[in-house]
């Protein structure tokens, strides 16, 4: 079973309640996919024994060929290529390495390279959590490619807990759209509530069932509570707004390190989780 | 290229030469064509304002195919700027007001020449008079 952790606004606490997961669950894997900020391994402290490095395929033209390559600026969808006369400019940071300027450029001479675009890290925490991550190169764009190199390394046969980065856009679709289920964290505020109201559609349109977190309960209004109540939504769990959560946070521990009692929480969400997934219970409060 | 080019180019808000000079080039709504010779002009719409990514690249090559000699703006992006400096073209930037009054700015040898970018990529992304 995949069970990820999205937000549309950033902060609410995506890691902080994927991390309660992976610890209440004891054995699972465990999937860091923003990769371009990730910081679970803050909290689940893995031993990294393994890391390989991610490339893409980058053009380069041989321009002394004497071959005219405006073909190639035409079919790029991403303007990564432009042609003066004779000159070829590449923007390397708009390329999403399709290949295209090789299929309709002068034969022979558009080539490829291999250009490291980052690094996906493999761990282990006890008593039994696979831990991977991926970290992307300062600067480049190829967030996607780093979570396709994750997402072939998912461990389907049991649980799995996947960390999504922020937002709404490719790269959280990349790491809710193979979930059995999504936990939306938000906060009771108007932008935590707008952004989630993204979230849902989101999931909605790719059919992926979805329940509600609130943390930072107690700031703020009652607006998301009630809209959830209102269309049958769950809220698994509301975190209270407290310092001491904050103070813990920023020493690297975690919500059962302020009270235990959340090993337990998150354990019946889990179960509360599967059932919904079997079928045996509705998906809604 | 044939002979000596007598046109330039000027982004602009409209499409006549009383509307103003947009500051984008990469994403701004149209291309003003204007030949110094004959007094003529021809208004192009830029479609790539709505592209993705790379808007002033692509925007850098269709001025590039049209010949001219330079090129009127508010703020070069560094990706434009590039392409317009590798086709030769000639880079006026930080005017505004109306195209008619660069033009005559132009033509009286009032701007000077732009040596770098004036703001990072996707400046123009989103940002509108």
């Amino acid at each position: 079973m995949i069970i990820s952790v999205a937000s549309g606004k950033g902060g609410t606490g995506k890691t902080t309640v994927a991390v309660s997961f992976a610890l209440a669950a004891r054995y699972c894997q465990f999937i860091d996919y923003d990769v371009e900020a990730p910081n679970a391994d803050i909290f689940l402290k893995p031993d990294i024994k393994n890391i390989k490095k991610v490339s893409i395929k980058q053009p380069y033209f041989l321009t002394d060929t004497g071959n005219d390559f405006s073909k190639c600026a035409e079919f790029c969808h991403y303007n990564a290529i432009a042609v003066i006369g004779s000159e070829v400019i590449f923007y390397p940071e708009l390329c999403h390495g399709c290949g295209g300027c090789l299929l309709v450029g002068p034969e022979g001479a558009v080539r490829e390279k291999d250009v490291v675009v980052g690094e996906v890290a493999k761990g282990f925490t006890t008593p039994g959590i696979d831990f991977l991550k991926g970290n992307l190169i300062p600067g480049s764009m190829r967030t996607t490619t780093l979570q396709n190199e994750l997402e072939k390394m998912l461990n389907k046969s049991g649980l799995v807990i996947i960390d999504a980065p922020p937002g709404n856009s490719c790269s959280m679709v990349m790491s809710v759209k193979n979930s059995d289920y999504c936990i939306l964290v938000t906060e009771p505020t108007p932008y935590g509530f707008n952004d989630l109201l993204i979230s849902m559609e989101v999931l909605e349109g790719l059919k992926v069932p979805y329940g509600v977190i609130i943390n930072r309960d107690g700031v703020g209004d009652s607006a998301i509570e009630d809209y959830c109540t209102e269309r049958n939504i769950r809220v698994h769990l509301k975190i209270p707004n407290d310092i001491e959560i904050a103070k813990i946070y920023s020493q690297g521990g975690t919500l059962l390190d302020y009270d235990s009692s959340y090993g337990e929480k998150f354990g019946i969400i889990l179960k509360v989780i599967e059932r919904i997934s079997i079928g045996e219970a509705d998906n809604h409060n | 290229m044939k002979g000596k080019t007598v046109k330039i180019c000027i982004t602009s808000t409209g499409t006549s030469l009383d509307s103003n000079v947009d500051p984008r080039f990469g994403r701004c709504p149209y291309f003003i064509i204007y030949d110094t010779d004959t007094d003529t002009f021809e208004a192009i719409n830029n479609a790539s304002r709505q592209a993705m990514g790379g808007a002033g690249i692509q925007a850098g090559q269709l001025i590039a195919s049209k010949n001219v000699s330079a090129v009127i703006t508010g703020n070069f992006g560094p990706n434009a700027f590039r392409v317009l400096q590798t086709a030769g073209i000639k880079t006026y930037s930080r005017v505004s007001g109306t195209v008619k009054d660069a033009i005559e700015k132009y033509r009286n040898s009032q701007l000077t020449e732009t040596s770098a970018p004036d703001v990072t990529s996707h400046y123009g992304v989103g940002r509108s008079n």
